[in-house]
């Protein structure tokens, strides 16, 4: 006992006897530093990110056809979709789920994604006359009428918009930049004549300004959709982070689709808007400064060079309101809403609060901010596993979000839709789907339309739908028409739906939540076996493996620490090593007069031990507790994601660290164990050190 | 020599050398230190080991204090053959018979004067804390250095560190104290008392002393002079006589 006390006296009293030992023990403070702060970090990631990827779409785990060619990726890879065997009916391997007692919920899946033409603004005008138009067939009223000469104008204006701006490409590009066959449709557009006989066939020349002056106007954007199918319902009970943030979720029972907030803002957005919202943002959140960073001067520019999709939103009466807004803002009396424009978007860090006020104030009335409007009906066409395309129209009935994950691109660009539609666009029909389906294309005259016309279906560049003609009379065309007619029909017929068609259906992978996520190894093995004893054999992963890349960056993140953590301590073990070896060497005369004197070897071996292991003590718990506070000091402030790809990993723009007992554990046992490591040599060695090294004389 | 007779007919030698050999290997080189030593010390003799600069003092009681072992001959001490005993057994027999006094002093640095003399107390874990307490108070005051407790041995001097030396070699009780010129690092005063105090340690409490010196003064108090010349003992006399050899000897050269 009081051998102990001495020995721990002698090494705490040795603890600053030697520069040496301060040396080793900023090594091991650093060491526990970095232990504790960054199993901290790791840890929190790791939390938060299953937090999000668990409560969003993976579930603990996926489950998808064992023969299936590819790993399922919940996040998509690099070259695309994974291809995954279908399953035919998802209530059979529900039903083999379920049996399972760890076993909560069992959600049926389904990725895929495709483009969409977010359409661009004359694009939007024609449709909203066309749809005018179609009302006036069944009885014109004078307000109709009112309303169709005023959009008409509105077009006109576009036109000429249009034309100034291609005139202007055209000075600034290499003669004959432009196909001579939009030019002539372009004169024709223009002409007064074209106009005079609008009124005899609206709609035929409706399909000439569709098919042949839209494309012109290059404010249209392609859009990537990607989209899970599911049984929304379940979904939305079983995916806690899910939250509806504008319109409304998807009526149980029928068809719908869900945009994730992050892409209606980022492609559906008015541009100039969503550049706005950028710079508040950065300069609210970020507190970044207009006049220091180019990217928000970039962004500004553009504001200032692209006015056009404002102004070809702007009808004459609204260009009339427009001006006198601005004019008003900006105490100007020019009277061309361009100029106008310009000088409302020269904005810089004193005006900008103001000017981003006024824009939502007075601009943003006059205008539609979004593209695409909640309640409007998408047309969506993906293409089969077969090459073939397949289009159904969902209507749009909200945007949502993934609680803790607003701002991250990746969680933000995954679409939810009900899995009947799924399906539909997937293509995949079971026998008795295609009996079925069978029946009613006989009764409808409907066939599949083949890769290549729906694209030029989507994309509007088949040359035949626009033919040089006024009328819009050619076959193909009419039978295009005809055959969305007649899916249409199928689509009502279908568009309603029972537990039973989503249970009896397609899946292509499906969610499970777990009772006891802890077992959660143990149920995924047991999970396999039910499924195979059953003939149905699954594919079992966890979240991790099932968000693929996402999910290993975790893993290289504890990785990369592990090895940084590594490579400390092996300089440590040598380090140390070597000054434990100097500082033993140093004090040969003093260990030989304790033998001398009478203490045994194993004395001398516990006291060199001991001496480190104080050492490691003293300076661990000191980075511990300095680590500590550096993981509160992060906690509170959050480690910013320095890029907005990082918001995903941090479930927001700052990951904000918490320190768990483990950390600090796993970092002082990390640190005794290489103090005592590096020192069992020198300990050893220091046993050897003969008693007669006592009786020599100073000189 | 009344004494001498008095005290070596007691009982059996507490050391004893019997043609005892050491030689050392420098490389090729063998140096001979000790070439056949003989010597029998009595319990609570006062010894002193007297002889030139390598002569064989230090060696000797090396081996008398088991720090160290012979090449051939009989080193026994308190009755047991050396040369029969483990690393452990000579450690225990270091720890609990005898006691050493260096000629640097050897104290550990960063242990107070009371530490230090405590040390090996700790390392028999024979007595409980009051025991110790006592023990190495009683010592301190016997020293001198009992108002010097909590000091560090390098606010000590000199002399004040060789007592707390003392006391420390004195502390376990032991039956021998070695100490191999225990005054070289002294001025002449200071190591006079030293030895002063050592022989008063000698006749109180009865423990052997052997001490190696070559200053003549200090022999004073010794009992019998054992005289080394070249590894061999030359004779073993009074320190009267001693210093009258020693005073022939100086005048000689
Ligand atoms: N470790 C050693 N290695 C080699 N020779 C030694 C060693 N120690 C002592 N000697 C030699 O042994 C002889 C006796 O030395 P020593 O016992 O130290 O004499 P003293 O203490 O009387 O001066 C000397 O010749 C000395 O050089
Ligand atoms: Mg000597």
């Amino acid at each position: 006992m009081g051998q102990l006390k001495l020995l721990v006296q002698v090494a705490f009293r040795n603890l600053f006897a030697s520069w040496v030992n301060v040396i080793i023990g900023g090594i091991i403070l650093f060491g526990t530093v970095l232990v504790v702060v960054g199993g901290a970090v790791v840890d929190s990631l790791d939390e938060s990110m299953s937090r999000s990827i668990i409560g969003s779409v993976a579930g603990h785990l996926q489950v998808y056809s064992e023969k299936s060619k590819d790993s399922l990726a919940l996040y998509g890879n690099m070259g695309g979709e994974a291809d995954l065997r279908v399953i035919e009916r998802f209530s059979d391997i529900k039903k083999v789920l379920e049996q399972h007692p760890n076993v909560k919920t069992v959600v049926p899946m389904g990725t895929n994604s495709t483009m969409l033409m977010s359409g661009n603004t004359v694009d939007l005008t024609l449709a909203r006359l066309r749809d005018l138009y179609k009302q006036a067939a069944a009885g014109e009223t004078p307000e109709l009428r009112a309303q169709i000469d005023s959009l008409k104008t509105h077009v006109r204006q576009m036109i000429a918009l249009l034309e100034k701006d291609l005139e202007r490409r055209n000075a600034l590009a290499a003669e004959n930049a432009m196909d001579p066959a939009d030019l002539r449709a372009l004169e024709r557009a223009r002409s007064q004549e074209f106009w005079d006989g609008f009124e005899k066939d609206p709609l035929a020349s409706l399909e000439l300004l569709e098919n042949r002056i839209a494309p012109l106007v290059t404010d249209g954007d392609m859009v990537p959709l990607r989209y899970l199918g599911t049984d929304l319902v379940n979904y939305q009970k079983t995916f806690d982070r899910m939250r509806i943030v504008d319109g409304t979720a998807v009526p149980e029972g029928q068809r719908g689709l869900l945009l994730p907030k992050f892409s209606y803002e980022e492609f559906f957005k008015l541009k100039t808007a969503r550049r706005l919202d950028i710079i508040k943002e950065a300069r609210d959140v970020n507190h970044r400064k207009i006049a220091e960073d180019p990217e928000l001067q970039r962004r500004l520019k553009e504001n200032q060079t692209q006015t056009r999709e404002l102004l070809f939103q702007l009808d004459p009466l609204k260009t009339q309101q427009a001006i006198a807004r601005l004019q008003k803002v900006l105490g100007s009396t020019d009277t061309e809403l361009e100029k106008l424009l310009v000088a409302f978007f020269t904005m810089d860090d004193a005006n900008f609060d103001a000017r981003y006020q006024q824009f939502y104030a007075e601009l943003v009335p006059l205008l539609d901010l979004y593209r695409l409007r909640l309640g409007d009906e998408l047309t969506i066409t993906a293409f089969t596993r077969t090459g073939y395309a397949r289009s159904a129209n969902v209507k749009v009935y909200g945007t949502f979000e993934f609680t803790g994950m607003e701002k991250s691109q990746l969680a933000g660009s995954l679409s939810l839709m009900d899995i009947i539609t799924f399906r539909e666009l997937y293509g995949y029909m079971t026998a008795d789907q295609k009996d079925e389906l069978a029946k009613l294309q006989e009764a409808s005259g409907v066939t599949d339309v083949a890769r290549e016309d729906a694209e030029a279906a989507l994309f509007g560049e088949d040359s035949s739908l626009v033919a040089e003609t006024s009328s819009g009379s050619i076959d193909e065309d009419a039978q295009l028409a005809g055959s969305s007619q007649a899916r249409r029909q199928q689509e009502l017929a279908l568009s309603k739906y029972t537990q039973q068609d989503i249970d009896d259906g397609v899946v292509l992978h499906a969610a499970i939540m777990l009772k006891d996520p802890d077992t959660l190894e143990q149920t995924m093995v047991e999970l396999q076996e039910a499924s195979k004893k059953a003939g149905l054999p699954l594919k079992v992963v966890s979240w991790h493996q099932a968000s693929d890349l996402v999910g290993q960056i975790i893993l290289v993140a504890k990785l990369v620490l592990y090895a940084a953590v590594f490579i400390i301590f092996v300089v440590a073990v040598v380090i140390i090593n070597n000054s434990v070896m100097m500082a033993t060497l140093q004090r040969v005369r003093e260990i030989g007069t304790m033998r001398a004197i009478g203490a045994h070897r194993g004395f001398v071996l516990g006291m060199v031990l001991l001496e480190t292991t104080v050492l490691g003590l003293v300076f661990g718990a000191a980075g511990a507790l300095l680590g500590s506070l550096a993981v509160k000091g992060l906690g509170m402030a959050g480690i910013p994601a320095f890029h907005e790809s990082l918001y995903f990993f941090f479930s927001g723009p700052r990951l904000f660290p918490t320190l768990q007992a483990s950390n600090i554990i796993t970092a002082l046992v990390i640190v005794l164990g290489v103090s005592a490591f590096s020192t069992f040599y020198p300990a050893y060695l220091a046993t050897r050190v003969s008693p007669l090294q006592a009786m020599q004389t100073d000189e | 020599m009344t004494q001498l007779t008095a005290v070596s007919g007691a009982n059996r030698p507490i050391v004893s050398l019997t043609d005892v050999i050491k030689t050392y290997t420098l490389g090729k080189v063998e140096v001979p230190a000790l070439r056949g030593l003989s010597l029998d010390v009595y319990p609570g003799e006062f010894i002193s080991i007297a002889g030139p600069s390598g002569s064989g003092k230090t060696t000797a009681l090396n081996l008398i204090g088991c720090v160290d072992t012979a090449s051939s001959g009989v080193v026994s001490v308190d009755g047991q053959d050396t040369k029969t005993l483990s690393e452990r057994q000579l450690t225990d027999l270091r720890l609990h018979t005898i006691g050493f006094i260096f000629q640097s002093f050897n104290l550990v640095s960063v242990l107070s004067v009371y530490q230090n003399v405590e040390f090996p107390l700790l390392l028999q874990r024979k007595l409980n804390p009051k025991e110790r307490e006592q023990r190495v108070m009683t010592l301190l005051e016997q020293v001198g250095l009992d108002k010097h407790v909590k000091h560090r041995p390098n606010e000590l001097s000199g002399g004040q560190r060789q007592r707390v030396a003392v006391a420390r070699a004195l502390v376990t009780r032991p039956k021998l104290v070695l100490a191999d010129e225990p005054t070289a690092n002294l001025d002449s005063v200071t190591g006079q008392n030293i030895i002063d105090l050592m022989k008063e340690l000698n006749r109180k409490e009865g423990t052997t002393f052997i001490f190696s010196t070559h200053d003549a003064k200090v022999m004073n108090h010794a009992n019998a002079v054992v005289r080394l010349a070249d590894g061999k003992i030359l004779d073993r006399i009074t320190p009267a006589e001693a210093q009258k050899a020693m005073a022939a000897g100086a005048e000689g050269h």
